[in-house]
């Protein structure tokens, strides 16, 4: 806190209860015990309570009874970016704002030009379904984790998903948020004072500088409300996949893919994923207990029984039909054929292949849970992600594979990784799955990630979204300049540090 | 999650299995996102995680369950919808199911409680009993609002229209040449509110080449008692229907057909139930009867395209998985289907919750009817006769099993329930079912 006065939790929980009725506030043993779990290695965060605001009011009244009585807030949506934080806040002690309970509604949806307006408790899920129930003429850009994630938290954590509209942040317009001293902003068009705002969720850029990105990782206000753009439906969407056998096929795989994206002839991202990203989500370990990497042999054998090799890309065409979309394949297919170590895999074929279905749903704009099935692959309930990113250069992303490969395996842990490929840059999802509950396995989790973390940073390499345990290691890689400008932008908009202190490692 | 039950504890087969199911649980939590007590209360404990934290405190302590944990767990409507988001499939029905047990034995329900499950477990799978109180119950349904609580809604619950049809065991002959030879689980509590579902599915069987049997002796699949904690009632209607079953597999059975899918979850499952070989082939053999109907093919259909908006039941699409096969069958058979918001929440019914545990299938019964009600369809489907009491009752308008409109479609009446319902002539559209047509917009 930037004060040194205490907070005065009693005062503050008897205020939202007077104010917003005793309903908004839960502080059962049960609750704080479950919103303090995570799965991270640093341990649970036990809550000093959760409070359930109905509206951007609402929100308002809790965030001004917080600088009141000098009481950490910490906002969640939905509390789906399990591996990243779950909901358990950034230390023990502070107050969930849990914004899915109640603030759940699709406030609008503009079919003639196509975008939604949301609030941070509507999911993937509850947005599919309906556009499905509108006629299904509109796609929403899905990720391929929990269908209950929220739209906006996956946006503002610079989340992202598949086909063209895979920029979750990038394709949203006009955000509504209540600051960290509690006053009301709307971004964009949305700025303007006006009853009426037409192009509040259509244009991004007139007067004025661009403050929506400030709400993106960052700790400075609590999105109320967002404007997400959504694509026309394609009738037809068509598959394909190529396996490559050998771990050194990624550096010609990413060249392969590179001109692909950068003429955007293919319209989605490439999913690059290694064989244990594939098939790890289909079982158990058959290691798990080793202590050490799996076995070449255990991996050769997997990939035999999943028939992928160690390298898989994924990417669809859209189109009218399936005869329109079929010369575009052909091309592709022509593209890979070049390099004679590619396998190919038709849109049939994978539909059957239950790690590849993913892949389809995710260019389908359509949530699915099959990726969940990774957190299996290590029972014991731990999991982070490590995601720094990769030129779209191929010896480049095959260093970074050599490297990466050889921390997990020093720690003893199985390297699973996807590269989401666009034209210039890949984002490296790496998954580190563990027993939560040995000790020594939380530890090697840890310390591979700590140690790639500084391995990526000396070579220039920054991460994207990152476990919660791990947001002041990366916010202490920044520049002195980045600090010192996002301290001062949090002390201008939240000046007594009521939002999520310790979020993304600004407080 | 770690357990500390004892050696002693472990050496019952039900605590040990219990044991590895709990041990499998690492409280992600994705369950709470989809479990309709806990997204309607926000109570930790009306969550799975919650519940699963409660029934393994519950078996380690052992004995006499407390009020709270009693009142938690039956308030679970075991609609699964937690195993299928479970990222690590952890197995709640059988953990559920070995608490129901656990209670039943060891706990002391008021006098109230344990006469209304009595008067459940006893009633529902004798149809002809069932269906004697259900005459009287309706002849009484004017007095309700002078009865007490459950009672009350016991009466409420009774549809205002009932075409019973108990069927006698006995043997159906395909028309024309036999392609196949199933035997059909008739059911129990079915028969008694809704003898159309069974006509239509017999009718449809026939037409597709089915010799179709009722088994001597067969009967309640035992759903009902077992999801109240009655293992040992429940395991006796299981053997019966095993032992019946076998006996006409001797002579030769392509399937077992279940056509109410919370009694198909239950007997696709007696290899568990039972732990012997024969209920395990019995199980194997057991399809739902839109899985059996994809399998075989469905004669081409010749409906107009109305609007059915249809209804998963939690036990055909958490506990069998069988999803697109409705679908796939309806569209066949010329239909329009169109997906209800929020399709992996419960309606409300879930056996007998709807009796036992009014107040939360209410609230679940109007949120779902106001879903399906969004989706302005002509016609609403579902493969359940638990589901179409619950919904024809919260939607007031009627519901009518699949198979009715399978049947319809391929030669059979249209289905009566449909009698008071005016159709709407279908309008041209310019989509398909799954995604714009490619005329559409720019596409």
């Amino acid at each position: 806190m930037s004060t040194n006065l205490p907070a005065n939790f009693d005062a503050f929980f008897q205020e939202i209860a007077r104010s917003l009725g005793a309903e908004a506030v839960n502080r059962s043993e049960e609750t704080l015990i479950r919103y303090g779990e995570n799965t991270m290695p640093g341990g649970d965060r036990r809550p000093a309570g959760v409070v359930y605001p109905g509206s951007t009011a609402e929100v308002q009244t809790v965030v001004r009874a917080a600088n009141t009585h000098r009481v950490p807030l910490y906002p969640v949506s939905t509390g789906n970016n399990i591996g990243l934080g779950s909901r358990s806040a950034s230390t023990a002690g502070q107050v969930i704002l849990d914004l899915g309970r109640r603030m759940n509604r699709i406030l609008e949806i503009n079919d003639r030009l196509a975008y939604a307006v949301v609030e941070p408790g509507v999911t993937y899920q509850a947005m599919y379904d309906e556009l499905v129930r509108r006629g299904n003429q509109l796609m929403l850009d899905v990720t391929s984790g929990p269908p209950q994630g929220g739209m906006i938290g996956n946006s503002l954590d610079k989340g992202a998903g598949y086909t063209p509209y895979f920029d979750h942040f990038g394709f949203s317009c006009g955000m509504e948020v209540v600051l960290g001293n509690g006053e009301l902003l709307r971004t964009g068009d949305g700025s303007l004072d006006a009853d009426t705002l037409v192009n509040w969720h259509t244009s991004k850029y007139s007067f004025g500088p661009i403050l929506d990105g400030l709400f993106t990782q960052s700790n400075f206000g609590v999105v109320t409300r967002m404007g997400l753009w959504l694509m026309p439906r394609p009738p037809a969407v068509q598959s394909f996949h190529f396996t490559f056998p050998d771990d050194d096929d990624l550096a010609e795989v990413i060249e392969l893919c590179r001109p692909l994206k950068l003429s955007n002839f293919v319209p989605t991202l490439f999913r690059v994923a290694n064989d244990l990203y594939l098939t790890a989500s289909e079982g158990e370990s058959p290691e798990a207990r080793s202590g050490r990497s799996l076995s070449n042999d255990a991996r050769k054998a997997l990939q035999q029984k999943h028939g992928v090799g160690a390298w898989t890309v994924s990417g669809g065409f859209y189109g009218p039909n399936e005869a329109a979309i079929a010369p575009m394949i052909q091309r592709v297919r022509d593209h890979f054929g070049k390099s004679g170590k590619a396998r190919y895999i038709d849109h049939q074929q994978a539909q059957s292949v239950p790690t590849l279905q993913v892949a389809i749903n995710a260019f389908s704009g359509k949530p699915s849970l099959g990726e969940l099935g990774l957190l299996k692959w290590h029972p014991g309930g731990g999991n982070i992600w490590f995601t720094p990113g990769t030129p779209m250069d191929g010896a480049v992303a095959n260093e970074f594979q050599t490297l990466c490969r050889g921390i997990y395996e020093r720690h003893g842990l199985d390297y699973t990784v996807m590269n989401v490929c666009g034209a210039r840059f890949a984002r490296g999802l790496h998954v580190i799955t563990f027993n939560r509950e040995d000790q020594d396995e939380r530890q090697r989790a840890d310390a591979c990630y700590r140690e790639m973390a500084d391995a990526f940073a000396a070579r220039g390499v920054f991460v994207g979204r990152a476990p919660l345990d791990y947001h002041a290691l990366h916010f202490g890689q920044t520049m002195p300049g980045f600090q010192s400008a996002c301290n001062a932008v949090k002390r201008a908009l939240d000046p007594n540090d009521v939002i999520a202190p310790g979020r993304y490692g600004m407080a | 999650m770690q357990t500390h039950f004892t050696a002693t504890q472990l050496q019952d087969p039900g605590i040990a299995e219990a044991d590895t199911i709990l041990r499998t649980c690492v409280h992600y939590g994705f369950c709470t996102n989809t479990c309709p007590t806990y997204v309607l209360t926000r109570d930790e404990n009306e969550s799975p995680r919650g519940r699963i934290d409660l029934i393994r405190a519950m078996l380690e302590r052992g004995g006499v369950p407390d009020a709270k944990t009693v009142a938690h767990l039956d308030s679970c409507l075991s609609c699964l919808s937690c195993m299928t988001t479970c990222a690590v499939k952890v197995d709640y029905a059988h953990l559920i199911d070995r608490a129901r047990v656990h209670i039943e034995q060891h706990f002391n329900r008021g006098l109230t409680d344990r006469l209304m499950r009595a008067l459940l477990a006893t009633v529902l799978p004798r149809p002809r009993l069932f269906l004697a109180l259900l005459s009287a119950g309706r002849l009484a349904k004017p007095l309700a609002a002078l009865l007490p609580g459950r009672l009350r809604v016991l009466l409420t619950m009774i549809p205002a229209r009932i075409t019973p049809d108990v069927l006698t065991s006995q043997v159906f002959p395909a028309e024309g040449t036999r392609r196949y030879r199933v035997a059909l689980l008739a059911g129990c509590a079915q028969q008694a509110l809704d003898g159309d579902i069974n006509a239509a599915t017999i009718r449809l069987l026939r037409r597709h080449g089915c010799e179709v049997v009722i088994a001597p002796e067969s009967g309640c699949c035992g759903s009902l008692p077992l999801h109240m904690g009655r293992e040992a009632d429940a395991k006796g209607y299981a053997r019966a229907n095993v032992a019946a079953w076998m006996r006409e597999q001797a002579v030769g059975l392509d399937a077992i057909i279940v056509n109410a899918s919370g009694c198909g979850t239950t007997v696709k499952d007696y290899g568990h139930l039972l732990g012997d070989d024969d209920a395990r082939r019995i199980a194997a053999l057991t399809k739902d009867v839109s899985e059996f109907l994809a399998d075989i093919g469905l004669q081409a259909g010749h409906l107009p395209a109305y609007r059915v908006a249809y209804h998963d039941p939690c036990s055909m699409q958490h506990g069998q998985k069988v999803i697109e096969q409705p679908r796939a069958l309806l569209r066949a058979a010329g239909l329009r289907v169109v997906d209800v918001p929020e399709r992996h929440f419960c309606c409300g019914s879930a056996g007998t919750y709807n009796l036992l545990q009014p107040a939360m299938a209410k609230q679940l019964g109007e949120r779902k009817a106001a879903h399906i009600v969004s989706t302005d369809p002509d016609i609403i489907a579902t493969g359940n006769i638990g589901c179409m009491t619950q919904l024809a009752h919260h939607l007031g308008r009627p519901v009518v099993h699949t198979v009715e409109l399978f049947d319809w479609a391929t030669g059979g009446p249209r289905p009566a329930a449909l009698d008071s319902v005016t159709l709407r002539e279908p309008a041209p559209e310019i989509q398909t079912d799954s995604a714009p047509a490619a005329n559409a917009g720019f596409w």
